[in-house]
């Protein structure tokens, strides 16, 4: 009776694990789109460095949370072409709008991103902080950086973007919708 | 893991039976209690039987032929008095079905071939009760006891890579191996195989069919060592379906000695499909090669319009 009960833990948390690390990646793929997207534009102004910086340590994470995706098994969302392309659009639209724009957005993607990685926290650790040891230090460190992401656009007058508001709402409430769905789909 | 992989089962049959609604779990419910009566009855029947054995019989009563039906009654007996408290239903099922799949040549996918399987069990033929009439269940059972199979095997070799006791096989190769290993698995049943696949077609047992089938590539494309995160993960496992299941389709066909035709199709189908992703890659670096070069054209013609000002 005991093992029963411990492996449908173990099942139980394996599922939560598997639904973690699939937002994760998610998450990342999105970012890394937005990056592109907007190294298309600005890849030669003065930004591009910056850019090109962030981009590099979003790439880690990518690459980080492949890993996982393959040692966990976990399907990729049916919508990933979808949002490689919304991801790119949304990179590259928001650098038409200029310098400004693109940190907007930057600041706008990274904000949601750094609270849904405190969210993932927040949920590992009520359930069982032994478990997701390893997983949690993963996204801990994550977090770090893309809140140094965030710092960062605040840094280069993200907040001087005309409309700045509307925007982060607009690309926050996106954001929540892409994840929403792609758990589900 | 095997455990896992029960309760993963015993989801299934739950499942399975909600969706029937001929029968109701109740039914069920009562079928087992039925059964377990009549394995007591069974229990006290072999000692009684065998000690008349001994004493009625002369010598020649152990002949090798009646020893596999003298040790079988025993073992329910034994096994009975052990698991009753502990055995679920489903540990059960699992049990006649098992037994069952032996008489599967002979009746097919029925509920005779249960019923058999359940006397051999010493239960009563009346257990074939617990299960649909249409025989899915024991399909089911079959399938997911040879995909279970299949991955031991295939984790085996794995080991066996890792600890570099054997070579890592090419990926053709591999996924090859591991559908004739699987599709080899059919053979003892191959003459009734068709009237399972038409069962398995049906409405209510398509779901669950697929679950298994869809399981069992996902594995094999573990175990080949599939890295793919993006829209690929998709598409290989559709090639690696398609491929099962025409192949499944040819071998029933299939006359020839041990299915060496199949075989061949099998290899041509895999080299189609290595062809294949060899092709879209050669076109997807056409496609990368062309976008630059449109590019490059793009900058050139605003540097000769005087556009391109750094901002």
């Amino acid at each position: 009776m005991a093992t029963g009960a411990s492996t449908e833990i173990d099942r139980r948390s394996k599922q939560r694990t598997c639904l973690e690390v699939h937002t994760a990646f998610i998450r990342g793929v999105g970012a890394n789109r937005i990056y592109a997207g907007q190294m298309a534009v600005l890849g030669r102004s003065s930004v591009g460095p910056i850019i090109q910086q962030m981009w590099n340590q979003e790439k880690d994470h990518l690459k980080k949370f492949s890993e996982l995706m393959v040692a966990y098994r976990v399907r990729p969302t049916v919508l990933l072409p979808f949002w490689n392309v919304a991801g790119f659009v949304l990179g590259a639209g928001s650098a038409l709008l200029g310098k400004k724009g693109a940190m907007a957005c930057t600041v706008a993607v990274e904000e949601s991103i750094s609270e849904h990685y405190n969210n993932q926290i927040r949920t590992l650790v009520e359930e069982d902080p032994e478990i997701y040891k390893e997983l949690l230090q993963v996204i801990k460190q994550f977090r770090d950086d893309e809140r140094e992401h965030h710092d960062i656009g605040i840094e280069h007058d993200a907040e001087a973007t005309p409309a700045y508001s509307v925007l982060k709402t607009a690309i926050q409430l996106g954001c929540k919708a892409a994840i929403f769905l792609s758990e589900r789909i | 893991m095997a455990a896992a992989g029960g309760l993963r089962r015993g989801r299934l049959w739950r499942g399975a039976r909600v969706r029937c609604q001929h029968c109701p779990p109740l039914r069920a419910l009562q079928a087992s209690t039925v059964l377990r009566r009549v394995s007591d009855e069974h229990k006290k029947e072999p000692f009684t039987s065998s000690s008349q054995q001994h004493f009625d019989s002369p010598p020649a009563g152990h002949q090798p032929e009646q020893e596999p039906q003298g040790p079988r009654p025993s073992y329910t007996g034994q096994g009975g008095q052990e698991s009753e408290d502990y055995e679920s239903e489903e540990q059960l099922q699992h049990r006649i079905l098992t037994a069952a799949l032996e008489f599967v040549p002979e009746h097919g996918w029925t509920a005779e071939a249960i019923a058999e399987g359940a006397k051999t069990l010493g239960l009563s033929v009346a257990a074939a009760g617990m299960f649909h009439s249409d025989g899915s269940e024991l399909i089911l059972h079959f399938v997911s006891e040879c995909n279970a199979k299949l991955s031991k095997q295939l984790e085996k070799e794995q080991k066996l890579v890792q600890l570099g006791e054997a070579e890592k096989k090419p990926i053709d190769e591999f996924l090859r191996d591991a559908v004739e290993a699987r599709l080899r698995m059919l053979i003892p049943y191959i003459e009734k195989w068709p009237q399972a696949l038409s069962i398995l077609l049906l409405p209510r047992n398509i779901p669950s069919g697929l679950t298994l089938l869809t399981s069992m590539i996902d594995d094999i494309w573990h175990y080949a060592g599939d890295q793919s995160t993006d829209f690929n993960w998709y598409t290989r496992r559709a090639v690696l379906t398609g491929i099962y299941n025409t192949t499944e389709l040819v071998m029933m066909q299939d006359s020839s000695p041990d299915f060496e035709d199949t075989w061949r199709f099998l290899e041509n189908r895999v080299a189609d499909a290595m062809t294949m992703s060899n092709t879209a890659s050669q076109v997807q670096s056409t496609g990368e090669a062309v976008v630059q070069g449109l590019m490059g054209a793009a900058v050139t013609i605003k540097n000769l319009a005087g556009l391109n000002q750094r901002r």
